[in-house]
């Protein structure tokens, strides 16, 4: 069945539905120019009613497995591709890209130019897009699209973060537990769980609006405040606990977690002409010219000039390219805030900064 | 860090000639490493014996070198230029290799040189199998099972251990040279031999067999600070069993899930800080068992590679030239992208492309070799194509290997027909699947049949064990073509159906081929149904930024990225993929065609598809459109660039065969016209012309019969060089000495008839072959060099050794050379460089073959007159006159200089190393100095002919060339050499006083000649080709000759030149000498233009 994505500048782009047929849909649009991992980044809550448009073009190779998904649900409201493979081709495939969109009930256009897309939302920035089924009046589309636009309240870490404290729900477990750390919930996904785990360390899911007094009153060796949506009406709750926090216990802050701490403290947070979505993001400190290349989903940042006035944190990454802040830290008041994702899919070394955090939280 | 400030002069390795496994991809590495660390302010010193390369132009390097690269040349070079360092990773494994032994021999830390790009012991880890397997092991990374066999037996006992099948590979080995499978223990022993015979330092690997498993490799960076970055990854389509140079390639990997994809990260990264690469890049190659996922390592090149010429053109991102950075001390965080000009090289590329690399083979040439590929390398180039899906590329990628393939079948080529695949007898399917088991060449067409014939996936990939995920992407295209074929006239085409098929790459000849029509007609519809391709961006970042020095491939999809100027611009078009009888000098003058448009402030666009060259690099050309150089592909991008003009005639053969197709749709060629290629091409026409100048020609006629033939051949007398009409390049080309061979050649080997006429020329047999390199802007002509071939008539002139300037020739014969010369480029008036060939016999000057367009030697001539004729040659095609370029004068070259061809023998077992009228060769070196002995005696070390100064001389020639070898033998005699016989030859050299060796034969008893080449008792070998009786004999003896690198004469001429070099070599030693400290001895060289400033500096 025919599909169509009309941008709120009024472009259209032309498509076909392949997964279930809904319309209309409305929401924020971003694309990720990672090659692999359509499962991981679909999967991840931080996405949670998005758009997402992939630049690489033929999407659904591999197929699907359900281990690779970094939370139960798909919380992206669409998936925009140029092609969907007929045949999943991997030993640990276990189902089809399609039945994957099927099971979770996402709606997926392929047979679009994603990279005219692409050029498109890197030259107007955060665009709006409608999912239409063909057939109505584009104006009509765009009015719609507008007023849905003004309309919404993202609301979607109420719906992503558990909703009591409880231990993950993962078949991995440490096997000398040598710290409790708790997670305040935006949307964690599982392979920083994995990683917290094969650290050694005892993960507790906490639900987003814990009060800063009951985190206390577990003991936990450290707290991580965890990625999901950016913009969202639970956060300025969770940056107010967040200030209750700082300097009682040590905190790691990754993704929209890292933005929570810095407003806890003071910073601003602001939109980015176009977000960072990709695997490939240079990551540098001030003064080195040592640096790594990162997992990166966002499209705020912190302002920089804001951070700088605050003399108890400093900066320690910068984003190599355009300069944003990507990590920040205070020994003092045992604080880490990462941009980036410190954890990715698959077996790896844990990530440096995770160690550190456990080195902090003693 | 700042860049290194304690090393000032830097010395680059080349690759040498071209050869199977190193083609011209590191003169695309090597002149941008020239580039990076001029542009850095170091001082730099080259070093390559072969000629045809962009990077030993003048201009690149400080100071270039054309010399042999040998520990003896190198090692003069180095006292004489005293550098700090020297970078041996850009220059192959040659490069490799001599910094190695070099290093080896102590002559680095003697003149304190420092190998800088990877040191002395990254090398070591990487290339000793026994260090790299430790080293491996240590990080925890998986090797295949494996033991490092010394001997025989300690390797008989390891491949027992393991099981077969097993993998064997040389030690130190190009390209897979030497390796093979063994699946008994016969092949085992056997193969064992070889290795231990033909590995440098006696060393194989043996290996337990991963074949089947899937072949995956990375491109990887490291700097000093330890930052590492991937490049790309790419998955061989063909599956281990395959050499990577031989397999199809896809970039990036299409199988691999993010959790494989971040294994082989991880492990990439371990690796190269294991290796201990800290400034540079490295390519690793891993096999992947599709069953399970175990990931064992192959191999790991801490250098640049073939494979990371090609991802540094599927992602953009120039490798050669940051590895050149990273080497003297930058990081990836302190270089710039210049593809994107915002982002810096510590930033991994992303692509939203699917890109195909596809060899180009050249079985054709060697028809007793088996037309099959394994481990052991043979394919001689590559094309590279990109695609918005799989398919896209693919077929494209078939397109560009230029084998008169326009997709994956339905061309009208396909070898078997529809009709027949509708109902296959039981031995085409049993062949089919053959064909699919064992690789060869043309197996991706014979998976289509299988398709077509009903054979399942499963099966097919039981067969090839080829991803099921490739094979689907073809099933979708013999299921596109069926829908395609049931719509019957293209009429009635629906444009969707259209659109999908382009999209797929379905080519108009293909659509043509299925609906019955014609291309034009196809070309006519689509542009009715405004179904036209637009052109994307490789831009190293997926669109995420704008590139500001992109470049472009066409796909069909609904926005045009390609940024179209209103400037005056002229389009080049490339030469494709390399293969025997086109290479790597022609993309130098494609180059220069490049160069020299932008200095007429014209905007340059080149076409091309070879990922390998300069010409598809991405600052070499204003724009570069990575396409297949067909006629659908060229003219779509004419259409929508509208240049005033097209260069067809640096490309070699591959941009004239399109050039009249082009000319008729209304593309207008610059330059010579094609009616005056055609004059001087078409036979009957061609006799008219030189019967208009007087000159001379050997008599010739045209056959369409033997009885016909037959006539002609008595008439003008044998023996007579035969040739199909219809083919160029001396393909299927023989020497005819009587009227049975004639017979079996016409009805067996050309079938000749009235559609295929055979030419038949008067052979001049024993004459002298000249080669003449011109310039002409149609009124005025100069030449740019007289070159003298060594070997006798009958030698194709891409492999005969030449001779600049003529060291035989007298003045009469020259002038009448000459004057020919001028006549015919006045008379064909040519607008560019013309290339003549002579043969002179009894002081008669022949006009042999007259090529309006760039030569294979125009570069070798240009580097020893200091004239860039490619370069003035464009000018000229703008309108410009030889007396504004300065180039007025003929140039005596200030040295000898000798050209002498490589040839890739030794790749194809049970072909004969003899020469002939059909071009073997793949590549060529020069050999340089102030007389022809030295310059003789330099071009054979360049090659790789070990002259031996003492020893035991094996001699064996036919009955004609006796009577010339006794002066021979007896100059191989007075120098001390110890001469070896058969019993005919032995005869004659002691009758005439010579006291010879009497060797059996092969079959009078042992130790016969070969268990003596074997044994290291032979140091040179002459032997001429007798003819038929003897011939089993003699390709067994010269093909052993050439595996245990003995060198190896098959002419007389040849002889007396190598005896003449050895004289030489005996009486003084070799002496280097740069190529600028002989160009200022040139008298009266090219004079700066007058206009000020626009020409004044031929910087080039």
């Amino acid at each position: 069945m025919k599909a169509r994505i009309v941008l709120e500048n009024g472009n259209t782009f032309e498509g076909r539905f392949i997964g279930p047929k809904r319309s209309e849909l409305y929401a924020e649009l971003m694309f990720d120019t990672r090659v692999v991992g359509y499962q991981e980044l679909l999967t991840d809550p931080a996405h949670a009613g998005k758009f997402i448009a992939f630049t690489y073009p033929l999407i659904g190779n591999y197929g699907i497995n359900d281990k690779f998904n970094e939370s139960d649900k798909v919380r992206a409201r669409a998936v925009i591709i140029k092609e969907n493979s007929r045949i999943s081709s991997n030993w640990q495939a276990q189902a089809s890209f399609l039945d994957f969109l099927k099971k979770q009930g996402l709606v997926a256009i392929s047979g679009i130019d994603t990279r005219t897309l692409t050029v498109h939302l890197r030259n107007q920035g955060a665009v709006w897009a409608a999912i239409s089924g063909g057939g109505r009046d584009p104006k009509e589309i765009i009015s719609g699209l507008k007023q849905h636009k003004r309309k919404t309240r993202c609301d979607y870490i109420r719906e992503i973060s558990v909703k009591k404290i409880s231990s993950p729900n993962l078949a991995t477990k440490p096997r000398k537990v040598s710290a409790k750390i708790g997670i305040l919930d935006l949307g964690a996904p599982k392979s920083l769980l994995r990683a917290i785990i094969s650290l050694g360390a005892q993960p507790t899911l906490l639900p987003y609006n814990t009060r800063a007094a009951d985190i206390l009153k577990f003991k936990f060796n450290g707290l991580i405040i965890s990625s999901g949506p950016e913009e969202d009406t639970a956060l300025d709750q969770v940056v107010e606990s967040t200030a209750n926090l700082i300097g009682k216990v040590a905190i790691l802050g990754i993704s929209t977690g890292h933005q929570v701490i810095c407003r806890a403290m003071g910073a601003k947070v602001t939109r980015m002409a176009t977000g960072h979505n990709g695997v490939n993001y240079p990551v540098i400190g001030p003064q080195t010219k040592k640096g790594e290349i990162t997992v990166q989903n966002h499209n705020f940042v912190v302002d920089r000039a804001s951070l700088n006035k605050i003399r108890a944190v400093k900066l320690t990454g910068l984003n190599l390219n355009d300069a944003t802040v990507e990590a920040v830290e205070s020994p003092k008041l045992k604080i880490i805030g990462l941009q980036y994702y410190p954890s990715s899919p698959g077996f790896d070394t844990p990530h440096p900064q995770l160690k550190r955090f456990l080195t902090l939280c003693g | 860090m700042p860049k290194r400030k304690d090393i000032k002069k830097v010395l680059m390795i080349g690759s040498g000639p071209i050869v199977i496994g190193q083609a011209c991809e590191f003169d695309y590495s090597g002149s941008q490493a020239c580039k990076a660390l001029r542009e850095e302010g170091y001082f730099t010193v080259l070093v390559n014996s072969n000629p045809a390369t962009i990077m030993t132009d003048p201009g690149m390097a400080d100071v270039t070198y054309i010399e042999p690269l040998t520990v003896e040349a190198v090692t003069e070079i180095i006292k004489k230029e005293r550098p700090d360092a020297v970078l041996p990773t850009l220059g192959g494994q040659t490069g490799l290799n001599l910094a190695y032994f070099l290093m080896k021999q102590g002559i680095l830390k003697k003149y304190g040189v420092e190998s800088i790009g990877a040191s002395v012991d990254a090398i070591s880890r990487a290339e000793d199998r026994e260090l790299f397997k430790k080293a491996m092991l240590e990080i925890g990374v998986g090797v295949p099972k494996s033991g490092i066999a010394r001997s025989l037996k300690e390797g008989m006992k390891i491949g027992l251990s393991i099981g077969f099948p097993l993998i064997l590979r040389p030690a130190y080995c190009l390209g897979g040279r030497g390796g093979a499978t063994a699946y008994n223990k016969e092949e085992l022993e056997k193969f064992l031999s070889k290795g231990l015979e033909i590995s440098p330092v006696h060393q194989v690997l043996v290996e337990q067999s991963v074949l089947g498993w899937k072949e995956i490799e990375f491109e990887v960076m490291r700097d000093c600070e330890d930052n590492v970055i991937m490049i790309t990854s790419m998955e061989n389509v063909d599956p281990m069993g395959v050499h990577t140079g031989d397999s199809i390639v896809v970039a990036p990997a299409q199988t691999l899930t993010a959790q494989e994809y971040t294994n082989f990260v991880n492990f990439s990264k371990r690796i190269i800080r294991k290796v201990g690469v800290n400034g540079g890049g490295a390519n690793i190659q891993f096999a992947q068992n599709p069953q399970n996922g175990q990931i064992v390592i192959i191999e790991v090149n801490p250098r640049l590679s073939r494979s990371s010429a090609l991802a540094s053109k599927a992602t953009g991102f120039p490798i050669a030239r940051v590895a050149t950075k990273l080497a003297v001390g930058l990081t990836l965080p302190e270089v710039m992208n210049q593809v994107t000009g915002k982002t810096k090289t510590f930033f991994e590329p992303t692509v939203d492309y699917c890109v195909f690399k596809i060899c180009r083979f050249t079985f054709e040439k060697f028809p007793t070799s088996k037309r099959i590929i394994n481990t052991s390398m043979k394919a001689v180039g590559e094309a590279m194509s990109i695609g918005r899906n799989f398919n896209e590329s693919l077929q494209k990628g078939i397109r560009s290997t230029e084998t008169a393939r326009f997709g994956l079948g339905c061309d009208g080529k396909d070898k078997i027909k529809e009709t027949v695949l509708k109902s296959p007898p039981a031995y085409l399917l049993e062949e089919i699947r053959n064909k699919i088991r064992i690789a060869n060449d043309e197996r991706p067409f014979y998976i289509r049949y299988a398709i077509k014939c009903g054979i399942s996936l499963d099966e097919i990939y039981e067969l090839s064990k080829i991803d099921r995920w490739f094979l689907d992407n073809m099933k979708l295209l013999v299921e596109l073509e069926e829908r395609i074929k049931s719509v019957k006239k293209i009429e009635d085409l629906p444009k969707g159906l259209l659109l999908e098929a382009k999209g797929q790459g379905f080519s108009d000849r293909q659509l043509a081929h299925i609906l019955n029509t014609t291309e034009d007609n196809v070309r006519r519809t689509r542009k009715k149904h405004k179904v036209r391709p637009v052109y994307k961006l490789v831009d190293t970042c997926a669109g995420e930024f704008k590139a500001e020095r992109p470049y472009y491939y066409s796909t069909y999809e609904s926005k045009n990225e390609s940024r179209v100027s209103a400037n005056k611009k002229v389009v080049i078009l490339g030469g494709g993929p390399n293969r025997i009888g086109q290479g790597i000098e022609f993309d130098y003058c494609c180059c220069h065609a490049s160069y020299a448009l932008k200095q007429e402030g014209m905007e340059s666009i080149m076409i091309n598809c070879n990922p390998e060259t300069v010409s598809t690099d991405y600052d070499t050309s204003d724009k570069l459109y990575f396409e297949p150089l067909t006629v659908e592909d060229v003219l779509n991008i004419i259409d929508l660039e509208k240049p005033i003009g097209a260069i067809v005639q640096f490309g070699g053969q591959t941009p004239l065969n399109i050039s009249l197709s082009l000319e008729r749709a209304g593309v207008k060629i610059l330059g010579t016209s094609t009616d005056s290629i055609d004059r001087a091409e078409d036979r009957e026409r061609f006799r008219k012309l030189l019967l208009k100048l007087g000159l001379r020609q050997a008599d010739n006629a045209t056959a369409t019969s033997f009885e016909q033939a037959k006539g002609i051949a008595s008439k003008i007398g044998y023996p007579v060089l035969v040739r199909p009409s219809y083919v160029l390049g001396g393909r299927a080309m023989e020497l005819v000495y009587d009227a049975e061979s004639l017979e079996s050649y016409m009805k067996e080997a050309v079938q000749a008839s009235n559609e295929r006429p055979v030419l038949i020329d008067k052979f001049l047999e024993d004459a002298i072959e000249i080669d003449v390199d011109a310039i002409s802007d149609g009124k005025d002509c100069v030449i740019g060099g007289i070159l003298e071939h060594i070997e006798e008539a009958g030698v194709h002139s891409g492999d005969a050794a030449m001779v600049l300037p003529p060291h035989t020739l007298t003045k009469e014969i020259i002038d009448n050379i000459k004057r020919s010369t001028y006549a015919l480029a006045k008379e064909l008036k040519v607008k560019g460089l013309i290339n003549i060939q002579f043969a002179v016999r009894d002081n008669v000057v022949y006009v042999l073959e007259v090529n309006p367009r760039a030569s294979r030697t125009i570069p070798f001539v240009s580097k020893v007159i200091n004239v860039p004729l490619a370069n003035l040659a464009t000018k000229i095609m703008l309108g410009a006159k030889l007396k504004d370029l300065g180039f007025t004068k003929e140039i005596e070259p200030p040295c000898v200089a000798v050209k002498e061809s490589v040839f890739p023998f030794v790749r194809f077992p049970g072909s004969d190393a003899i020469l002939g009228p059909e071009m073997k060769s793949t590549g060529e070196v020069m050999g340089v100095d102030k007389t022809f002995g030295l310059a003789y005696a330099k071009s054979q070390i360049a090659a790789g002919q070990k002259l031996p100064l003492k020893g035991n001389v094996f001699i064996s020639v036919r009955n004609q060339d006796k009577r010339d070898i006794i002066f021979i033998a007896k100059k191989l005699a007075d120098l001390g050499f110890k001469l070896l016989a058969t019993s005919g030859t032995a005869a004659v050299l002691r009758q005439n006083g010579l006291n010879v060796g009497l060797i059996p034969k092969l079959y009078e008893g042992r130790p016969h000649v070969v268990d003596r080449i074997k044994n290291g008792y032979i140091n040179l070998v002459i032997n001429t080709p007798a003819g038929k009786s003897t011939k089993e004999d003699e390709t067994v003896i010269r093909s052993q000759t050439l595996l245990y690198n003995v060198p190896l004469v098959t002419t007389i001429a040849g002889a007396q030149a190598t005896v003449n070099g050895i004289e030489v070599l005996k009486k003084q030693k070799m002496a280097v000498k740069s190529l600028q400290e002989y160009h200022r001895e040139i008298k009266a060289g090219l004079k700066p233009r007058g206009k000020k400033g626009r020409h004044g500096k031929n910087k080039y």
